[in-house]
C-alpha cells in the first residue's frame, strides 16, 4: 500500500504536490510500516531550503514520524540565529562575489554552503530529539563507504575526520512538539573561498552575539575520491532508514516552490530580507581606526558606532583638527543615525552629506572619509 | 488553553519550585478551572495577582496590577540546557498572545518564546546580556526575561495555575 502510493507519487513527474497533504495532521498519512522517512530537496537556494525546513517542522506531524531532509545549496553563508555577520564573515567580499549571507532559526556558528556540502535536517518529535543518534547514522554511513575511516562525534556534536579536522558542525531548534537537528557535512565544497569569506568585514566589533569556534576543516573527497555527496548521501538515506525503522524505502524528492507547500515562498522572501539576515543582529559597537589620504598627506581618524537592530544608533568620529575641522565630521555622523550599517545606505548619506558640505578646499578630505565610512560596512 | 486536569479542591502535591499559593487561592484556583465551561461573569483575576501563571510553552507570568513579568519553567529551563544567549524584543514593542518574540539559545538548540498574552513590553532584564545563565540558575526570580502590559486580563483566565502545570508537564514525561 505503502510503495504503490509512493510510486504514484513518484510517477508525478517527481514533483511531488501529494506529499505534504500526505505528511500533515489528517492527511493520507503514507502509512508507514517504520517511522522514518528520507527527503531529498531539489532546490540550492538557501532560503528556499531554510524554509523547507520550517514548514516541515511547523507543518508535519512528527509525534509518530521522523524524517531526514537532504539538501544541498548554492554558494552562502549562513549564521546562526543570534551572530553577527559583520562579525562573522566578510560581507564587502561577498557581495562582490554575489554569495548571499543568510541566518537560520537555529542557534550556533556560522557555516559556509556550496554544493559540496551536504546538509541533513533531522525532524523528530521534541521527545525523541537526539543529536548524538543522528550522527551515529552520519558516522556509520561514512564507516560502511570508506571502513577504517576515523571519524568521530565530539561532545559538542561536530564530527572529525582523523581526530582533528572538522567535517561536520550542528545546530538545532526544539519547538513545542517538535525540533530539528541540522549539520553539515564537507565533501568537496570550495576551501579556499570558505576560508577567505569567513573572516570579518570590519575590526573592532564588540558585542555579546553568539561568536563562532573556527576550526581546521577537511572535504571528505581529499580524504577519499569515492566520498562524493551522491554516494554519501545514498548510504545516509540508507543508514537512516534501516536506523529509524522504514527500510527499503525510496528517497523522497521535494520541491519546495510546489505550490502544495503553502506559504514557502513567502518565508523565503522574509529569510531573505535584510530585516532578518542583518537586522536581527544582537546589539553591537565598532571601535576603529579609519586611514585617510588625500593623494600628498595622510591622517588616521578613530571611529565609535553603535548598531542597534542593524541601524546605526550612535557614531561618533574623531578626526584631528589640522586634517579637517570638527564641524562636518560631526554633521556626517549625525547624518548616519537611523541609516542601515550597510554601504548602499551610507552611500546615499555620504552623497548628500558632500552635497551639501563637499565643496571647497577640503572637499577631497570629506569625500575620503565617506569612502571609508562606507567601506567599514 | 485546554483545561484536561483532573478537578480537585486541594492539590494534593503541592510543588515547591513555585511560589506559595495561599489555601484559599489554590481552592479559588480549583474552583475556577470548574467553570471554564461556564459563562465568565467574574473578574477572577485580580484576587491572585501574586500567583504565576503557566502556558503550555512552559513560560509564566506574574501579573502585579497592570503589568505582567514573563519567564521560562523550571521544567523548560532544566530542558533547554545552560542558556548561552538571550535574544529578547525591544521595549516598547508591541506582542500577541502566543506570538513568538524571542528565542533562547542554549547549548543544546535554539527555543522559541511565545507571548503568553497581548501587551507592550515595557522592561527587558538586561542583566541577561552578560549573564544569560540567570535563566538557569533563578527561573522565576532574577531570571526573568520581560515586563509587559496586559491588554486583555482575561487571556490570564487561559492560562494553568501552578497545580495545573504540574499535572500538565507529569503528561509530557
Amino acid at each position: 500500500m505503502v510503495l504503490r502510493s509512493l510510486c504514484v507519487l513518484r510517477a508525478q513527474a517527481a514533483s511531488l504536490s501529494g506529499l505534504p497533504a500526505a505528511l500533515l495532521p489528517g492527511g493520507s498519512g503514507l502509512d508507514l510500516p517504520g517511522s522514518g522517512l528520507v527527503l531529498r530537496s531539489l532546490s540550492t537556494d538557501v532560503f528556499q531550503n531554510l524554509a523547507l525546513e520550517d514548514w516541515i517542522h511547523d507543518n508535519v506531524d512528527l509525534q509518530s514520524r521522523s524524517i531526514l531532509l537532504l539538501w544541498r545549496n548554492s554558494a552562502a553563508v549562513v549564521v546562526g540565529r543570534h551572530q553577527n555577520p559583520w562579525q562573522e564573515c566578510d560581507l564587502r567580499l561577498m557581495r562582490r562575489s554575489g554569495v548571499p549571507v543568510a541566518r537560520r532559526r537555529s542557534g550556533g556558528g556560522t557555516v559556509f554552503h556550496d554544493p559540496g556540502n551536504l546538509n541533513l535536517t533531522f525532524f523528530s518529535s521534541r521527545k525523541n530529539y537526539d543529536r548524538a543518534r543522528n550522527l551515529r547514522v552520519v558516522t556509520g554511513a561514512l564507516r560502511a563507504l570508506r571502513p577504517g575511516i576515523d571519524v568521530r562525534a565530539t561532545d559538542r556534536f561536530d564530527i572529525l575526520l582523523d581526530g582533528h579536522y572538522k567535517i561536520s558542525g550542528t545546530a538545532a531548534k526544539l519547538g513545542r512538539t517538535a525540533a530539528y537537528h541540522h549539520c553539515t557535512l564537507l565533501c568537496s565544497a570550495d576551501r579556499p573561498l570558505l576560508a577567505s569569506l569567513l573572516r570579518p568585514t570590519c575590526h573592532g566589533i564588540h558585542s555579546n552575539a553568539t561568536a563562532s569556534l573556527p576550526a581546521p576543516v577537511q572535504n571528505l573527497m581529499d580524504h577519499d575520491p569515492s566520498l562524493t555527496p551522491e554516494s554519501i548521501t545514498r548510504q545516509l538515506a540508507q543508514q537512516y532508514l534501516a536506523e529509524f525503522g522504514s527500510g527499503g524505502l525510496p528517497v523522497v524528492p521535494v520541491q519546495p516552490s510546489d505550490p502544495a507547500f503553502g506559504g514557502i515562498d513567502r518565508a523565503a522572501a522574509a529569510l531573505r530580507g535584510w530585516d532578518w539576515t542583518h537586522g536581527r543582529t544582537p546589539r553591537f559597537s565598532v571601535d576603529t581606526a579609519l586611514e585617510l589620504a588625500d593623494g600628498a598627506a595622510a591622517a588616521t581618524a578613530s571611529v565609535h558606532l553603535e548598531v542597534k537592530a542593524g541601524r546605526v544608533e550612535a557614531c561618533r568620529l574623531g578626526v584631528a583638527p589640522e586634517w579637517l575641522p570638527g564641524g562636518p565630521p560631526a554633521r556626517l555622523a549625525a547624518r548616519l543615525l537611523g541609516a542601515r550599517f550597510c554601504p548602499s545606505e551610507a552611500a546615499a548619506v555620504a552623497e548628500a552629506f558632500l552635497r551639501a558640505e563637499g565643496g571647497g578646499a577640503t572637499g577631497a578630505r570629506l569625500g575620503d572619509l565617506c569612502d571609508k565610512m562606507v567601506a567599514l560596512m | 488553553m485546554a483545561m484536561r486536569v483532573a478537578l480537585r479542591c486541594v492539590p494534593a502535591n503541592f510543588s515547591h519550585k513555585g511560589p506559595r499559593l495561599s489555601h484559599l487561592a489554590q481552592i479559588s484556583a480549583a474552583l475556577q478551572l470548574r467553570r471554564t465551561d461556564l459563562t465568565r461573569t467574574l473578574s477572577t483575576t485580580s484576587q491572585f495577582s501574586t500567583a504565576l501563571k503557566f502556558t503550555d510553552k512552559h513560560e509564566w507570568v506574574q501579573v502585579d496590577g497592570k503589568v505582567g513579568t514573563v519567564g521560562i519553567s523550571n521544567f523548560a529551563q532544566e530542558a533547554l540546557g545552560d542558556v548561552v544567549y538571550c535574544g529578547l524584543p525591544e521595549i516598547g514593542q508591541k506582542l500577541e498572545n502566543m506570538e513568538e518574540f524571542g528565542a533562547l539559545e542554549s547549548v543544546k538548540a535554539a527555543s522559541e518564546l511565545y507571548s503568553p498574552l497581548t501587551g507592550e513590553v515595557t522592561e527587558v532584564n538586561t542583566d541577561l546580556a552578560e549573564n544569560p545563565s540567570l535563566v538557569n540558575k533563578a527561573c522565576y526570580k532574577e531570571g526573568w526575561l520581560i515586563k509587559m502590559t496586559i491588554e486583555n486580563p482575561s487571556e490570564l483566565d487561559g492560562l494553568m495555575d501552578d497545580a495545573a502545570y504540574e499535572k500538565f508537564i507529569k503528561s509530557l514525561e
